[in-house]
């Protein structure tokens, strides 16, 4: 395979994933400050969105301030923000359309589908009804197009690259959520755990759709280092850092098996899922989560950068 | 190197034994150097095979059979990616400080045939402990002949060293008691062999310990073979002794007479990736 054609699926791919957790994070903080908040030292939810969706310093250049109207129009709909839903889409179509003979039919009407309606949006709800909807219509298409994927791609290199894409976009925005909340995960609270907190852990489990999947595995109620174990170390959790990288050494294997050759990515990738199948919270919680979480970002960009030195370039 | 490993241990009973259980310790971790890409245990009586970690962080499988059976064989299967890291252990599981592996076992006693062996081979010796493991690793080799005769599984270390013979188990457990006599923390570690010499079939996994030098970590010292762990090397479980890491630990109420047979096949996969 091309590898400008790997190039295109692996980027397709992320850039869908990317729209469906912009969409998540939005949700989130619209539930967020629906809640009644005690003013004192309480964060402002739409900054912490801003540092969720990884966009500090681009944002903070263009607006003065993190409101509602502000952080929606540009997580949203802003085309100067090259990773708002919209730019995302409209980067996804067109290396879809670069690639149009390596994805299926279904796949195909799915993305262009979705960059076909985006059009109707034009540059931004008109009332929080209306931006409520369309972030379920981004999740939505989000899930047709993984799942015309799953469902109708044969299983050889081109599926291969497009889940690999997918899975390190998810470890990354599930790190990435854990960085920006991780104090609220940490056992030892400075305030005293209230219902303020609830919401917040909350928050964080719906955002990857976690809520009913923790009173499953854990049939206790909320406890922020339980959180963290579900998120950071439980391969059953389909968005956890371990359950990602399980998936990610599978994939890189599947690659480095049809090229006939394992390189570094596939030793990096085997490398961090060992520290992940290794660790144990406490032992995490003991050399500090914070820490735990930036080295997992920063060996996970080393990953991405690997595999496009090795594959995509 | 990709090694593929068939271990199947049959044992076969005089009279249907009842009441059976058995811990296993037949599941390799992955570290750096060592990566499990597939791994499969099959027990041929129909019974939940319950996954758990020891105290040492090993990865254990118990069973236990209610009805009476006159035959159980446990088989193994897998596949793992192995690399050269020059034995030096990184990123494995570890549980305790290695102050621990100092401990005295029944097995790995100090006597004085020992102490003084281990004393000798030190002689004219500087005080690095990479160097000095390596001249005991090497004189062990050559003092201790290879025999499977004399000694049985529960033969101490200096009863072994008396004979000046043993099997892997018998130099792996002398290695340790002099190790420690040295103050150097040492540990058992049981596990899978890719011979060179082209023999795949082997009568029974292989042993060999490691020892806790300052600086570098944990190093494996095959005494029976005279090197330290490379990547022919498939670690599976580490312990005091013998029998904190025995590949299987069990007991049963009747059968009369035991018949046990074991057959390995370690070799390398036929299909391999370049690196």
């Amino acid at each position: 395979m091309l590898s400008r054609t790997a190039d295109n699926l692996y980027w397709l791919a992320r850039y869908v994933e990317r729209a469906e957790y912009l969409a998540r994070i939005l949700e989130a903080t619209l539930r967020l400050t629906a809640v009644p908040l005690d003013a004192a030292g309480e964060s402002n939810e739409w900054e912490s969105a801003v540092a969720t969706a990884g966009c500090a310093n681009a944002f903070y250049a263009a607006y003065d301030e993190a409101n509602e109207e502000n952080v929606t129009d540009f997580l949203a709909f802003s085309p100067a923000n090259p990773s708002s839903i919209r730019s995302c889409f409209e980067v996804a179509r067109t290396n879809a359309r670069a690639v149009r003979t390596a994805l299926t039919m279904e796949m195909w009407d799915a993305i262009n589908g979705t960059w076909l309606e985006l059009k109707r949006y034009g540059n931004g709800p008109t009332s929080r009804e209306e931006f409520s909807r369309f972030l379920r219509w981004v999740q939505e298409s989000s899930l047709r197009f993984d799942g015309s994927a799953y469902r109708t791609m044969l299983r050889n290199d081109a599926y291969w690259f497009t889940r690999l894409g997918i899975y390190l976009e998810r470890a990354d925005n599930t790190a990435r959520i854990l960085d920006v909340k991780y104090h609220l995960l940490l056992p030892a609270q400075e305030h005293v755990g209230g219902p303020l907190d609830y919401f917040q852990w909350a928050a964080i489990l719906r955002s990857v759709s976690a809520l009913t999947s923790y009173h499953w595995v854990y049939r206790e109620s909320l406890k922020p280092w339980l959180i963290a174990d579900l998120l950071i170390l439980k391969d059953e959790m389909p968005r956890s850092l371990a359950s990602c990288y399980e998936n990610i050494v599978r994939y890189l294997d599947d690659i480095g098996s049809a090229y006939g050759r394992q390189g570094p990515s596939q030793r990096l990738a085997r490398g961090i899922r060992t520290r992940l199948q290794n660790s144990r919270m406490d032992g995490i919680f003991q050399s500090g989560l914070h820490e735990f979480i930036q080295e997992f970002i920063a060996d996970n960009n080393r990953i991405s950068q690997t595999v496009t030195q090795q594959y995509l370039t | 190197m990709r090694i593929q490993i068939a271990h199947e241990t049959i044992y076969r009973y005089e009279r249907p034994a009842s009441s059976i259980i058995q811990t296993l310790r037949l599941s390799p971790r992955n570290h750096e150097g060592q990566y499990v890409v597939s791994w499969r245990i099959q027990v041929s009586a129909d019974c939940p095979l319950i996954g758990q970690e020891d105290a040492f962080g090993n990865l254990t499988h118990t069973f236990s059979i209610d009805s009476p059976v006159d035959e159980l064989a446990v088989r193994v299967e897998g596949e793992v990616d192995t690399e050269d890291t020059q034995g030096v252990i990184r990123n494995a599981v570890e549980r305790f400080p290695p102050s621990l592996f100092l401990r005295e076992t029944p097995l790995t006693q100090l006597d004085d045939g020992i102490a003084q062996f281990a004393a000798d081979s030190m002689s004219a010796l500087g005080h690095d402990q990479l160097t000095r493991m390596h001249a005991l690793l090497t004189a062990l080799n050559q003092e201790i002949a290879f025999d499977t005769d004399p000694t049985h599984t529960a033969t101490t270390a200096g009863e072994a060293f008396a004979l000046r013979r043993g099997v892997c188990q018998d130099m792996t457990h002398i290695f340790i008691a002099a190790a420690r006599s040295l103050g150097v923390p040492a540990r058992y570690v049981s596990g899978y062999f890719h011979r060179a010499d082209g023999v795949v079939e082997q009568e029974a996994g292989h042993a060999w310990a490691e020892a806790f030098i300052p600086d570098l970590g944990w190093v494996g010292f095959d005494a029976t073979n005279g090197i330290c762990a490379t990547e022919a090397h498939l670690r599976v479980a580490v312990g005091l002794d013998y029998l904190s890491a025995a590949p299987v630990r069990g007991t049963r109420l009747g059968g009369g007479a035991e018949e046990m047979s074991i057959r390995v096949r370690v070799e390398q996969a036929q299909r391999q990736m370049q690196n």
